[in-house]
């Protein structure tokens, strides 16, 4: 998170006042955390681009409609969510048709082996997750990657604590219950 | 699937110190946090360029007007493609229009839309890209008719075209090979061909809507 | 001058129905998936169903490169959905002469995954008019997660207190607004505050025509 010091309030009422360029900031502040929330979404990283894209546009122009602009995060995530769930509803196939998808580089560095490595845990916890439903999928991103309380998860996706914490509990079932098989696979 | 030890759940809720956990569900303690730190890594992707740029284009397009005016104040862009289209298969004569229409008309010359027409806009963000391409059910599937341009060479291309109002289907042809969905058209339809592809719906209101 | 002999041009460009489907699709289909289409094209005339799709999908499918067989099927395809759609047509409006115009309309709703009775419901409310853009707002409301029963319900309120046409498209459009506002509503909740604006939804407000087509930030390469 960009922290210059200004809350959230303080920026969302610059640009509420009409200094549009202030809303950099606010982007600055919680674009990574959105992309990465999107990507894990939509396990494609041009498409939950495009996703962020949309929600933070949408959050401009919609600006004056934040209840609590001190729960700013909130909002932004559930905008995102909102979006990240439209594209999944739409599109059967989240990649380029007719064409092939650029091969993704590995990472630089003297030790490429662990680089490799590393990729194919991240590719194997990828797909893993990526098998879950949706909402599962998203109650474990929001609390183990995005490090949210169930509170804020509730102020995220609408649903009501105990649902949340029985789709974070059945997610952890599934993905453990994958990671344990793909690891007995390896040995 | 089956259910984890609810010491497991505690612990991965905070509610649990996780060191007091038995070894075998301290490793899957540590399994499904590992899985966490390795999914928590930040994609290399900025979206603010692109975001800060539509908003500006909002901000300018404040206060409101009428819709034809900012139909004709958005084509009338400089150096922004604008192209009537009519079926291809219509052009005989088209060996000599297209270069015609590709050139890049001024606001005082651009077509007015007829009762029955709507004005496209085609924005699409490829970085690198030599050429972009509209292709679809309105120039019957056809290459060469509806170029998008990228003037200044940021990446982000644009056109817009004169089209009969109702439902037509495209896609983007990059780099004349690359066939590309509009992943924001926000309608999409299988294309029947088998393979799971998928066209972009966009549905032209005419100028002369019902309000 | 350009400009002027550009339209004078487009201005001698022959309409639609002067151009048979056989003289659109020579040069552009291949050979081997032609015979095929002309049959299958044959079969569309003599059921009284629209050709214009099934054109327009064999150009696609030629324009895109798909192997003759799959287009060949990708146009059997649209034919079976024009079939699907007259019987629908026919149910909804009986004893009334078809439109072809219907039947295309309500052949694309289907493709986009909209539920029979859905399309035979909306067709009964408005049967004398064209039914595209209620057809596109009820598949636009669904794709965004809204209960299909109670998405009609509210485009059949918006038409009876007098949106028509692409009007109904703000109904959709107002309603996914009214979804993602912050604060957080559930869906039903969004249609019950769209169903109290009408029929005052806002007009769309995206693109040049107050909503012909605006397009941002596709992915790129």
């Amino acid at each position: 998170m960009v922290n210059d010091g200004t809350p959230d309030v303080e920026v969302v009422a610059r640009v509420l006042g009409g200094d549009g360029e202030a809303f950099g900031i606010l982007i600055r502040r919680y674009e990574p955390g959105l992309l990465r929330f999107a990507t894990r979404m939509l396990g494609n990283p041009d498409a939950a681009a495009d996703a962020v894209a949309e929600s933070l546009v949408r959050a401009y122009r919609h600006l004056a409609q934040c209840r609590d602009p001190a729960r700013l995060r909130s909002w932004l995530y559930r905008i995102t969510g909102n979006r990240c769930r439209s594209h999944l509803a739409r599109r059967h196939t989240t990649d380029i048709p007719l064409s092939e998808a650029p091969a993704t580089a590995l990472a630089d560095g003297t030790d490429a082996w662990a680089a490799l490595e590393r990729r194919e845990q991240v590719a194997l916890v990828e797909r893993a997750l990526v098998a879950l439903p949706a909402e599962k999928r998203e109650a474990f991103v929001l609390k183990h990657v995005e490090g949210m309380s169930y509170e804020e998860m509730a102020a995220v996706t609408g649903a009501r604590i105990p649902t949340l914490k029985m789709r974070v509990h059945r997610a952890r079932e599934a993905l453990l219950e994958a990671l344990e098989e793909a690891y007995d696979e390896s040995n | 699937m089956s259910p984890i030890d609810p010491r497991l759940q505690e612990a991965l809720d905070g509610e649990r110190d996780p060191g007091t956990l038995p070894a075998d569900l301290r490793d899957a303690y540590e399994r499904l946090t590992g899985a966490a730190r390795l999914l928590a890594g930040t994609p290399r992707l900025s979206v603010a360029a692109r975001v800060m740029a539509e908003i500006r284009q909002t901000t300018r397009s404040e206060p409101a007007e009428n819709t034809l005016r900012r139909a004709l104040r958005w084509l009338g862009r400089p150096r922004a493609v604008t192209v009537r289209l009519r079926p291809v298969w219509t052009l005989a004569l088209a060996a000599g229009l297209t270069a015609i229409l590709l050139l890049p008309f001024q606001v005082g010359s651009l077509p007015t839309p007829g009762e029955a027409e709507g004005v496209a806009q085609f924005v699409g963000h490829f970085p690198g890209a030599r050429s972009v391409e509209v292709v679809g059910s309105f120039n019957d599937w056809s290459r060469g008719m509806l170029h998008l341009n990228d003037d200044d060479g940021d990446g982000i291309w644009h056109g817009a075209a004169v089209l009969p109002a109702g439902q037509h289907e495209y896609m983007f042809v990059v780099d004349g090979e690359r066939w590309v969905p509009d992943p924001l058209a926000g309608r999409y339809v299988d294309d029947g061909f088998g393979a799971g592809h998928q066209n972009s719906l966009l549905i032209v209101r005419p100028t002369a809507t019902e309000r | 001058m350009r400009l002027r002999l550009a339209l004078a041009l487009i201005a001698l460009a022959s309409p639609v129905s002067a151009q048979t489907p056989a003289a659109r699709l020579s040069g552009r289909v291949p050979a081997a998936a032609m015979p095929a289409i002309d049959s299958i094209i044959a079969t569309a005339v003599v059921e009284s169903l629209p050709t214009e799709p099934l054109v327009q999908k064999a150009l696609e499918g030629s324009a895109k490169n798909v192997p003759p067989d799959r287009l060949v099927s990708g146009v059997r395809g649209t034919l079976v959905q024009l079939r699907a759609a007259r019987m629908i047509v026919a149910q909804a409006m009986p004893g009334q002469p078809i439109q072809e115009g219907h039947v295309a309309a309500v052949a694309a709703a289907l493709a986009r995954g909209l539920p029979a009775p859905i399309v035979e419901r909306l067709l009964t409310v408005a049967p004398h008019e064209p039914p595209g853009p209620a057809l596109h707002a009820a598949a636009d409301m669904i794709a965004h997660h809204f209960d299909p029963d109670s998405a009609v319900d509210l485009l059949v309120e918006a038409h009876s207190k007098g949106l028509r046409g692409m009007r109904l498209l703000d109904v959709a459009v107002a309603a996914d607004h009214e979804l993602q506002r912050g604060g957080g509503r559930t869906p039903s909740e969004a249609l019950a505050h769209v169903r109290a604006m009408l029929p005052n939804v806002p007009a769309t407000e995206s693109g040049p025509t107050g909503a012909a087509v605006t397009r941002h930030g596709t992915k790129g390469s």
